[in-house]
């Protein structure tokens, strides 16, 4: 053999064990366990409750497993850009996990790429039908009832805590309805370094909620048909509010511009705040574990936008965006039918008390919701859950949200130092509007 | 490659037989062939696939679909000029030649300070690696954590009367990331000075000795000449690390980052994973990589990678 032909099938050898190799890393696949099916589903991994969660996957797949003799391989993600990458590189791919625990939120952009599995009433029959669920909890699934991708799996609905001995020390009787009472009883709180209000500023998720809240209250739901509304008085009203806690009503710690939810819950939990502003159900662990226990309750948002004692006629009765999880099954599946007898398995009562239990996020399955609502502090979060209303749905909203809590990230220099201009106020809305513009523009 | 080979066996007048069997002076090339597949799969087409994703429109929409996403030509390197890339762009470049211009004193000084025996040398080396060891999240939680409004840092300085202020939000998060790179990238320098002082030959402090040359002169004349080569390459090496820093930024002052901070790899992470353009993003990162390219191109042209020998011969 010549020294050229021996080094081109070195070469070939070469590049076959690499491709070998390579291949190698890619593995997986749906094959073993039970009738030679597995599962691939992908949801967003507990870090309040790990134990718990992990005892759940393992008590679901069990019984998925007696059920149907598949096994369920449970991949967790960690944020919600994880989550999105692993859609992107599966949609491109047309290969990865067959279910998805989706963000309510997340659910318009998701829908956006196609991927995955529109419900007709053959698939709603699949999972039990859609009577089975909260009402409200479907308001996110699509764009329209005859679009379909979403399937309410958890519903985490916001609501405050508040501190019913510090509330009772100022002579409140009961927690605000309105937003502009929200202020007043956080200045009567506010006194020897104890505030009235715990916000959580530098959170990157909680800014756009109180201003899509306090919005839609007022008649701007944020998005008009192709127009995105963020240079809007009541946007801008919105804003001024949540900023004034700090600067011009000072009922907040200023440390608070450093934190993100989960330290204004912790600070809150401390006992020397009278609300909480922003939490769900997912707390009141926490809360049980702080020098707060037996002294908190949870009570609706206020509904009332600010400067109103009632809600304009187009005001929307909105105590809360429509948050928790819905699960999609991927067009790409191999195991549609599969996955969709699992999804039907998280959406049965049983299931959906059981996961409750296990890490406190209210059910989606109206029975299982039902049954909670004698449970003692939960009263205001289901109500939350009943009244909550979808955000638009739009491709374009990751950059809307996004726009909003630019402006908020941007403008904790001027809260620290105490003032928030109209102008700079303005200029940052005029940003927004047109990052968010733009995209609305593209949306498809 | 190749060229080179041919030229330096040419120059040695040694007669080259292409192809006719294996001698000794012909460079077995074929064994370049495992390097070079890895390199096309994991950079030439990637980086092919990246070109070509730049010229058309993708995003969520067409994503499903890429293959068949229209084509738009420079559409997005104008939209991505239009937008904040060139502040970005500021923004790093900036960054990562001051981060850059920073450690070299810290790491020149340190190699130099540890370069003789002393008790506890081997501790002291091991310790100045530390952050250079940690990875760049574990060093950008811990800062993000100690600069926190009320952390650490400001309580520290407030006892000592000063107010620190907020050092992950507004202007001055543009210094606070420049002093953890700082901290989390002298060592590299220190290393690079550290082997550049390793080639320094025994007889030439010898010579400067019996030439009675003080310390000052010697560290400036005879010391430092043999650095300049390993420390000149290292600050390149550091600019593009610092450049491309993605982690760092990311966990010190999350997403959407305070526009002091929107360095190039941030805003090309938020185009592609948040707002979705990842047509638009791919022409921000092809910009980003002919910013990198343009003086890693220049400096390899005139450096050669000769360290060692441009080391010695001053």
């Amino acid at each position: 053999m010549s020294y050229r032909k021996m080094r081109a099938l070195t070469a070939l050898g070469g590049a076959a064990a690499l491709i070998v190799a390579l291949g190698a890393c890619g593995g997986g696949g749906d094959d073993g366990g039970g009738d030679g099916k597995t599962l691939n589903v992908l949801i967003g991994a507990n870090t309040q409750y790990p134990k718990e969660f992990q005892a759940w996957q393992t008590s679901i797949s069990d019984k998925f497993k007696a059920q149907t003799g598949a096994t369920v391989k449970f991949e967790t993600f960690a944020s919600a850009n994880d989550e999105l990458t692993k859609i992107q590189t599966s949609v491109v791919s047309g290969s990865g996990p067959d279910v998805y625990a989706v963000g309510t939120t997340l659910t318009p952009t998701a829908y956006s790429t196609g991927a995955f599995v529109k419900l007709g009433d053959a698939e709603w029959q699949k999972i039990g039908g859609k009577e089975k669920f909260v009402p409200a909890t479907l308001g996110i699934s699509g764009p329209d009832d005859s679009n379909q991708v979403g399937v309410p799996w958890v519903s985490r609905p916001f609501v405050m805590a508040y501190n019913t001995e510090l509330l009772k020390a100022a002579g409140i009787a009961e927690p605000a309805t309105t937003w502009d009472e929200l202020g007043q009883q956080a200045k009567q709180m506010t006194k020897d370094g104890q505030y009235g209000l715990a916000v959580a500023y530098k959170d990157n998720f909680d800014p756009w909620k109180f201003v899509w809240g306090m919005s839609v209250q007022a008649g701007n739901p944020l998005v008009d048909g192709k127009t995105v509304k963020l240079q809007d008085p009541a946007v801008r009203k919105a804003f001024q509010t949540y900023f004034g806690w700090l600067t011009t009503d000072k009922v907040v710690d200023p440390a608070s511009i450093g934190w993100s939810n989960s330290q204004a819950i912790a600070e809150f939990a401390k006992g020397r705040t009278g609300y909480v502003a922003l939490t769900s159900a997912t707390g009141a662990k926490a809360l049980d574990e702080g020098a707060v226990k037996d002294k908190w309750s949870f009570a609706l948002l206020p509904t009332v936008p600010p400067g109103a004692t009632t809600r304009p006629a187009n005001g929307v009765d909105a105590a809360s965006i429509l948050s928790g999880d819905n699960v999609l099954v991927a067009d790409y599946s191999d195991h549609k039918d599969l996955a969709f007898q699992f999804v039907k398995l998280i959406t049965d009562q049983e299931a959906q008390l059981e996961y409750y239990k296990a890490v406190g996020n209210l059910p989606a399955n109206a029975a299982a919701l039902q049954s909670l609502q004698s449970e003692e502090k939960l009263g205001p979060v289901a109500e939350a859950a009943q009244k909550s209303v979808a955000t638009p749905f739009t491709g374009a909203w990751a950059d809307i949200q996004l726009a909003m809590t630019n402006v908020v990230v941007q403008t904790i220099p001027d809260l620290s130092a105490g003032a928030v201009s109209d102008a700079k106020l303005d200029e940052r809305l005029a940003t927004a509007q047109k990052a968010a513009q733009s995209s609305l523009d593209r949306a498809k | 490659m190749a060229d080179e080979g041919a030229t330096t066996l040419r120059g040695t007048g040694t007669t080259t037989r292409r192809g006719k069997g294996v001698t000794e002076q012909q460079r077995p090339l074929w064994l370049l062939t495992p390097g070079g597949l890895l390199m096309i799969v994991i950079i030439i087409i990637p980086l092919l696939l990246a070109c070509y994703i730049a010229l058309i429109d993708l995003d969520q929409y067409t994503l499903r679909r890429w293959l068949d996403a229209p084509f738009v030509g420079l559409d997005n390197f104008v939209e991505a000029f239009r937008s904040s890339l060139p502040h970005s762009m500021w923004i790093s470049v900036s960054f990562a030649v001051i981060s850059t211009i920073a450690t070299v004193p810290f790491g020149v000084a340190a190699a130099i300070a540890t370069q003789n025996t002393f008790r506890g040398r081997g501790l002291v080396r091991a310790i100045f690696l530390i952050p250079y060891v940690l990875p760049s999240f574990v060093v950008a939680t811990v800062w993000r954590t100690m600069l926190q409004p009320d952390g650490i840092v400001n309580t520290l300085l407030s006892k000592a009367g000063v107010d620190g202020g907020l050092w992950l939000s507004g202007p001055k998060s543009y210094w606070t990331l420049i002093l953890v790179e700082i901290w989390a990238a002298w060592p590299f320098i220190y290393l690079m000075a550290l082997a550049g002082l390793q080639s320094v030959d025994g007889e030439v402090h010898e010579a400067s000795a019996i030439d009675g040359a003080d310390w000052w002169p010697k560290l400036t004349q005879v010391i430092l000449p043999y650095l300049r080569g390993p420390v000149l390459l290292a600050c390149l090496l550091a600019t593009l690390s610092h450049i491309n820093n993605f982690s760092l930024p990311f966990v010190l002052f999350g997403a959407p980052a305070p526009d002091s901070v929107n360095v190039m790899p941030m805003l090309v992470y938020v185009t592609s994973f948040q707002s979705l353009r990842f047509g638009l993003s791919a022409a921000m990162a092809i910009v980003s990589l002919l910013i990198i390219a343009i003086p890693l191109f220049a400096y390899l042209r005139a450096l050669r990678l000769d360290v060692h020998e441009d080391g010695a011969k001053r």
